[in-house]
C-alpha cells in the first residue's frame, strides 16, 4: 500500500484528502499543518507520497517542497493549490515537484491523479 | 458500508423477531402483571439497593438508586396503580427499564417469568364502568392457558397524568 | 461528494475550522481597524485564512460561501502584492465583517440542516468595486505580473544534449492530448507532460506555446487538444504508453511523422527543456531545511489535536467514577481492621496517581476566556456605530481559564452586560464632556481567579444606576418586599435583575426589552455562580460575575438528616456548630431563629423542607450549618456532619427532573460507601425558605 504524507494548515483538507485517499487504498502516513512541520514528517515518515498544500502558515508549500527534495532528489511531491494560483504551481513544477492538484478537487480526480503517478514512479 | 448496514438490520430485525411476543412478568398481590421484554434491561433485589429519598416528587417514586454508578430512579407500581403499600422484603425486585432512553426501575412484588404471549391471545382491557385506576396502564390482556396477564403500557407508565386523573375523579 | 456517508465528519470538521478560522479573522479586523492599518503580516494572515475557507466551501459545493471568500482573497492578494498607499481600511473591515456575518449565517443555516441559500452577490460586487477603486487610485508603478514567478519568464530555452546523443535514429511524432473536461489548469497540466517528455525526446515544439506564461492557453487547449511535435529514437508503442499515463486526460492521439524541414528545425524558440531541477535551484537562506527545523524531532512535535466534547464528558464521568471506586476499595468494611502495611503504601500511590489524572481531566477541560473576551469588541464596535457612541473597551486576564461548559453559559449573559453597559450606562459624547468625562467611554472586562471561583467584572465609566428610576419601575411592578426605606442600595440595585424589569422606557434594538438582565443572573445562577452590582452615580457601574471553575466536581460538606446524605458546597459555608438551646429564639409568628455574636439568623430545618423522618428534632441534638448566598445568610439545621470531601456532581435523573417543580438540589453524587447523597442548592433552598 503506498504511503502518503498530507501537508495542509486546513483540518478539513486534510481530513478530506484522508478520508478519500484511505477509501482508495492509500495509507496515510503522517499529516502536517505547515511547511516546516511537513518537512520534519517527511523524514519520518519517508511516504511515497506528498501532497502539498501550497498557502500555509511558518513555510509555504513551495518552499516545503524544495526543502524536501533536497534532503531526497526522488521525492514524490503532489501540489495542492487552489485555481489563480498558476504561477506557484509552475514554480512548484520547476522545482520537482512530480504533479498538481486543483481545489476544490474531486475524489476520481485525485485517486487517479495519485495512482498514475504511483505507476509512473514504478 | 452497505453490507454492514443490511448485516445490522438483519441482526436488529431478529432481535426483533426474538424479543416478539416475550413478556417478563410480575406480581402485584394477587394480580400477574406482563412488560415487553424489550423494555428491561435488569433485574435487582430490592434488598440490595438502598433507595435514597428525593425530596418533592410523587409518594410512588420512591427515589434514587445507584447501579453501578449510574443513577437511576425508582418506582413503587404498587403506589403508582394507588394500591396499598406492601413491606419490601428478599422477594421484592426492581425491574429495571428502558423506555426511549429513559432508564427507570420498576418496584414490584416478586419477577414471576418471561412468558410468550401470541399475538391472537392478547385482547384489548374490557372498558368497564367501575374503572379502577390501574387500569389506564394496561394496554392490553393476555391469555396463557387460563391465566390472564395485564401487559402494561410502559410511556403511561412514565408520563405524568396525576392531573388527569385527579379531573376524573374530580 | 453530496450525499456520501463519510461527509459528516467532514461537514463537522468544516464548520468547526470555518468557525474557528472566522473568529480568527474577526480579531484581526478589529484590532487593525483600531490602527487604521493592515500590516504585512495581517494582510498575509487575512489571505490565507479566505483562501482556506474558500477551498474547504468549495469543496464542500458551498458555492455562495466560496465565491465570497474568494472575492475578499482577490482584495488581499492585490493588497499583499501592491501593498497599496491609498486604501479604505474601514470600509475594507466593514465589507470584511459583513462577509463574516453572512457566512456565519451560512453556517447556522448548515448546522441546522436548512438550506444554505444566502445572496451574497451585493456584498460581492461592493467588494469587487471597492477592488476596482483600490486598483484605480493605486496605479501599478510597473508592469508587474502578479506573483508570477518571473525565473520561469527570464527563463533561457535552449535544447540539452540528448543523453543518449543518438539523434540520428530518431523519429518524429506527433501527439495531440486531451484533458478531462473541468480538471482545470490546462496549461500546467502540458507542461507536465513536456517535462516527462524531455527525459527522451528532444526536438520538442508545441501549440500553443507560451503555455508557462500565458494562463489564457488553457482555453486553447480545452478547445484543440494540446498539439506536440518531437524525436525521439523510442518506439512508438511505448512512446503510446507514456502518453497513456497522461493524468486526468481524456484522449490522445500519436502518430509517426516525416522529419520536418531542416530549416524549421533551426528555429528554436519554443524549445523547451529543463534542466534537473535539483540543481537549478540557487542556494538562498531559506532553502533546505531552517534552522528550526533542526529542534524538531518527530517525538517532541507539539500538535494539537481536536476531540468531541461528548468524550471529555464522556472521561469526566470515567474519572469521577474511577475516584468513587477507588474509595470503595480502600474503605471497604471487609478490610476493616487488618494491618495492611502494602496495601496501604500502594492504595496511597494509587490515590496520588488518580488524583494528578483528576487534575489533568479537568485542565483539559479548561479553556481560556479568550474568545469569549474577543467576541465582545465586535459587539461593542457594531453597537458604537449604530449608536453613534465612542466606547474604548480594555481587556483584562483574558486568558483566565475555565470549564468548557462553564463558558458556554457565560458567553450570553456577558453580551447582555456590555450591551447593558453600552446603552444605558455610557452616555453620549455631548453628556460626557458636560459632566467633565472623557468623550469616549470606556469598559473594562477584567477576568482573575479566586480560589475555585473565577471573577469576571464588567466596569463602564459610565452614568452609573439611577435608584430613583429603579425604584419608582420596582414599585411599578409590584416587585418591593419590604419597606423603601429599609432597602440597601445593593437590594435597589439588585431589581434589574428581576424578569420583566426594564427602566428603559423605549425599547431600542440592543437591550431594553425587559429580557436580559434576569437571563443574566439565571444563566449564571445555573452553573453556581453569582451576579453582584455596585454603582455609582455619575461614575459608573460594576457587575461582578462570580463563577465556579468547573461544574463537575466541587469540595463538599456530607450531612446527614435521618438516612438521606445531602452535600453542601464547601463555598456556601461559613462555619458549623451545636447550637445551645438559649441560643434559639422563636418569634410570635413560630419563625424559628439563632443569636450568633449579636447577629439573628433565620434557621431551616432541612427535615421539615424535605419531609424526612429522623429522630433528630431538638436543635441541641444536631448541628447547624451556617451558608451563605449572595449576602444572605440561612442556618441549616441537620442531625450531623459526615466529613468533608471532594465530589463529582452528576445531575439528577432527567425522569426526576421532569416531574420535580421544586428549587433546592443541584444535583447528586456518589459517596465512598456507593451510596447517593442529594447535593444542596442554597441559593434555591433561601427562596423556598421564604415562602415556607
Amino acid at each position: 500500500m503506498k504511503k502518503v504524507l498530507i501537508v495542509d494548515d486546513a483540518q478539513f483538507m486534510r481530513l478530506s484528502l484522508k478520508t478519500m485517499l484511505e477509501k482508495n487504498g492509500f495509507h496515510v502516513a503522517g499529516e502536517a499543518e505547515n511547511g516546516i512541520l511537513g518537512i520534519a514528517k517527511y523524514i519520518e515518515c519517508a511516504p511515497d507520497i506528498v501532497t502539498m498544500d501550497i498557502t500555509m502558515p511558518e513555510m509555504s508549500g513551495v518552499e516545503a517542497l524544495k526543502a524536501i527534495r533536497k534532503h531526497d532528489p526522488k521525492a514524490c511531491v503532489v501540489m495542492v493549490s487552489a485555481m489563480g494560483q498558476e504561477s506557484l504551481i509552475k514554480e512548484a513544477i520547476i522545482n520537482g515537484a512530480k504533479y498538481f492538484i486543483v481545489k476544490p478537487f474531486k475524489e476520481d480526480q485525485i485517486v487517479e491523479t495519485l495512482k498514475k503517478i504511483c505507476q509512473t514512479k514504478e | 458500508m452497505n453490507v454492514n448496514e443490511s448485516a445490522g438490520k438483519e441482526l436488529l430485525d431478529q432481535m426483533d423477531d426474538t424479543q416478539k411476543g416475550k413478556y417478563l412478568t410480575f406480581s402485584l398481590g394477587e394480580e400477574i402483571y406482563g412488560i415487553e421484554i424489550k423494555f428491561v434491561t435488569e433485574i435487582v433485589v430490592v434488598g440490595m439497593q438502598s433507595v435514597t429519598t428525593v425530596p418533592d416528587l410523587p409518594e410512588y417514586v420512591q427515589g434514587i438508586i445507584n447501579l453501578r454508578g449510574k443513577i437511576i430512579p425508582v418506582i413503587d407500581v404498587r403506589l403508582r396503580f394507588k394500591k396499598p403499600p406492601c413491606d419490601y422484603n428478599d422477594r421484592t425486585c426492581i425491574v429495571i427499564v428502558d423506555i426511549r432512553g429513559i432508564a427507570v426501575g420498576l418496584i414490584v412484588d416478586t419477577v414471576q417469568e418471561v412468558l410468550s404471549i401470541a399475538d391472537q391471545d392478547m385482547v384489548p382491557p374490557p372498558q368497564l364502568n367501575s374503572n379502577t385506576y390501574h387500569q389506564r396502564f394496561i394496554k392490553a390482556i393476555g391469555k396463557v392457558n387460563n391465566a390472564v396477564k395485564l401487559i402494561l403500557d410502559c410511556d403511561r407508565l412514565l408520563s405524568d397524568d396525576e392531573i388527569v386523573s385527579l379531573e376524573q375523579t374530580g | 461528494m453530496a450525499g456520501d456517508h463519510t461527509l459528516e465528519p467532514m461537514l463537522d470538521m468544516f464548520l468547526f475550522e470555518t468557525d474557528q478560522l472566522l473568529e480568527q479573522l474577526e480579531q484581526i479586523i478589529i484590532h487593525s481597524e483600531q490602527s487604521d492599518t493592515y500590516s504585512a503580516t495581517d494582510i498575509n494572515e487575512i489571505f490565507r485564512i479566505m483562501h482556506t475557507i474558500k477551498g474547504a466551501a468549495a469543496m464542500m459545493l458551498y458555492d455562495n460561501i466560496a465565491a465570497l471568500s474568494h472575492a475578499i482573497e482577490d482584495v488581499f492578494f492585490y493588497l499583499r502584492d501592491t501593498n497599496p498607499e491609498n486604501m479604505d481600511c474601514t470600509k475594507l473591515s466593514d465589507l470584511i465583517l459583513s462577509s463574516i456575518d453572512f457566512i456565519k449565517t451560512e453556517l447556522k443555516k448548515i448546522r441546522e440542516g436548512d438550506r444554505v441559500d444566502g445572496d451574497a452577490a451585493a456584498l460581492n460586487s461592493s467588494i469587487k468595486n471597492y477592488l476596482e477603486i483600490l486598483k484605480q487610485s493605486n496605479p501599478a508603478p510597473l508592469e508587474n505580473s502578479g506573483t508570477g514567478v518571473i525565473s520561469v519568464t527570464n527563463q533561457q530555452y535552449y535544447i540539452a544534449q540528448d543523453k543518449k546523443a543518438a539523434s540520428t535514429q530518431n523519429k518524429c511524432f506527433k501527439a495531440a492530448v486531451f484533458f478531462d473536461a473541468g480538471c482545470e489548469m490546462e496549461n500546467i497540466r502540458a507542461y507536465t507532460v513536456i517535462h516527462e517528455l524531455k527525459d527522451f525526446a528532444e526536438d520538442i515544439h508545441y501549440i500553443p506555446e507560451n503555455i508557462m506564461e500565458d494562463d489564457s492557453t488553457c482555453e486553447m487547449i480545452r478547445q484543440n487538444g494540446f498539439v506536440v511535435r518531437f524525436s525521439s529514437d523510442r518506439p512508438l508503442a511505448e512512446l503510446h504508453d507514456f502518453f497513456g499515463k497522461t493524468i486526468l486526460m481524456k484522449e490522445f492521439q500519436l502518430e509517426e511523422t516525416d522529419p520536418p524541414a531542416s530549416g524549421e528545425k533551426k528555429a528554436r524558440p519554443q524549445q523547451i527543456v529543463l534542466e534537473d531541477p535539483v540543481v537549478k535551484i540557487p542556494p538562498s537562506p531559506e532553502e533546505g531545511l531552517p534552522a528550526k527545523n533542526s529542534e524538531i524531532h518527530s517525538s517532541n512535535q507539539q500538535s494539537m489535536i481536536s476531540v468531541n466534547v461528548a468524550k471529555l464528558d464522556r472521561l469526566m464521568d470515567l474519572v469521577g467514577e474511577l475516584v468513587i471506586s477507588e474509595a470503595l476499595v480502600v474503605q471497604n468494611p471487609d478490610l476493616r481492621g487488618l494491618t495492611l502495611d502494602n496495601f496501604n503504601k500502594a492504595a496511597r500511590q494509587q490515590e496520588k496517581i488518580i488524583s494528578e489524572l483528576q487534575d489533568m481531566v479537568m485542565s483539559v477541560r479548561m479553556l481560556p476566556l479568550t474568545t469569549t473576551f474577543h467576541k465582545m469588541q465586535r459587539i461593542i464596535r457594531d453597537m458604537c456605530k449604530k449608536l453613534g457612541k465612542d466606547v474604548q473597551l480594555e481587556l483584562i486576564g483574558e486568558t483566565t481559564e475555565v470549564d468548557k461548559n462553564i463558558i458556554e453559559h457565560i458567553s450570553d449573559p456577558l453580551m447582555h452586560l456590555i450591551r447593558n453597559a453600552i446603552d444605558h450606562g455610557i452616555e453620549t459624547a455631548e453628556e460626557r464632556e458636560a459632566a467633565g468625562k472623557t468623550a469616549s467611554g470606556k469598559i473594562t472586562l477584567e477576568a482573575k481567579n479566586s480560589g475555585s471561583d473565577v471573577i469576571i467584572l464588567i466596569t463602564d465609566d459610565g452614568r452609573g444606576l439611577n435608584k430613583g428610576k429603579i425604584l419608582d419601575r420596582a414599585r411599578q411592578k409590584g416587585l418591593l418586599h419590604k419597606p423603601e426605606n429599609e432597602l440597601t442600595d445593593k437590594e435597589i440595585y439588585n431589581f434589574i435583575f428581576a424578569p420583566g424589569f426594564s427602566t428603559q422606557d423605549k425599547v431600542t434594538e440592543f437591550s431594553g426589552r425587559g429580557v436580559g438582565m434576569d437571563v443574566v443572573t439565571k444563566n449564571v445562577n445555573s452553573v453556581g455562580g453569582l451576579v453582584l452590582i455596585d454603582s455609582v452615580a455619575g461614575e459608573g457601574t460594576t457587575i461582578s460575575l462570580k463563577i465556579p471553575l468547573t461544574l463537575s466536581i466541587i469540595d463538599g460538606m456530607t450531612i446527614r438528616v435521618g438516612n438521606v446524605r445531602y452535600t453542601v458546597p464547601i463555598t456556601t459555608i461559613r462555619e458549623s456548630f451545636k447550637p445551645q438551646a438559649k441560643e434559639i429564639i422563636n418569634d410570635p409568628d413560630r419563625n424559628e431563629m439563632i443569636m450568633v455574636r449579636g447577629q439573628c439568623y433565620p434557621i431551616l430545618r432541612i427535615h421539615r423542607l424535605f419531609k424526612v423522618t429522623t429522630s433528630v428534632t431538638d436543635f441541641t441534638d444536631g448541628i447547624i450549618i451556617m451558608v451563605e448566598n449572595e449576602d444572605e445568610v440561612l442556618c441549616l439545621f441537620a442531625d450531623e456532619l459526615l466529613g468533608q470531601q471532594q465530589v463529582v456532581v452528576k445531575a439528577l435523573p432527567p425522569y426526576i427532573k421532569n416531574i420535580r417543580q421544586a428549587e433546592g438540589l443541584a444535583g447528586c453524587t456518589l459517596l465512598g460507601d456507593g451510596s447517593i447523597s442529594l447535593i444542596l442548592d442554597i441559593g434555591g433552598m433561601m427562596r423556598r425558605g421564604y415562602s415556607l
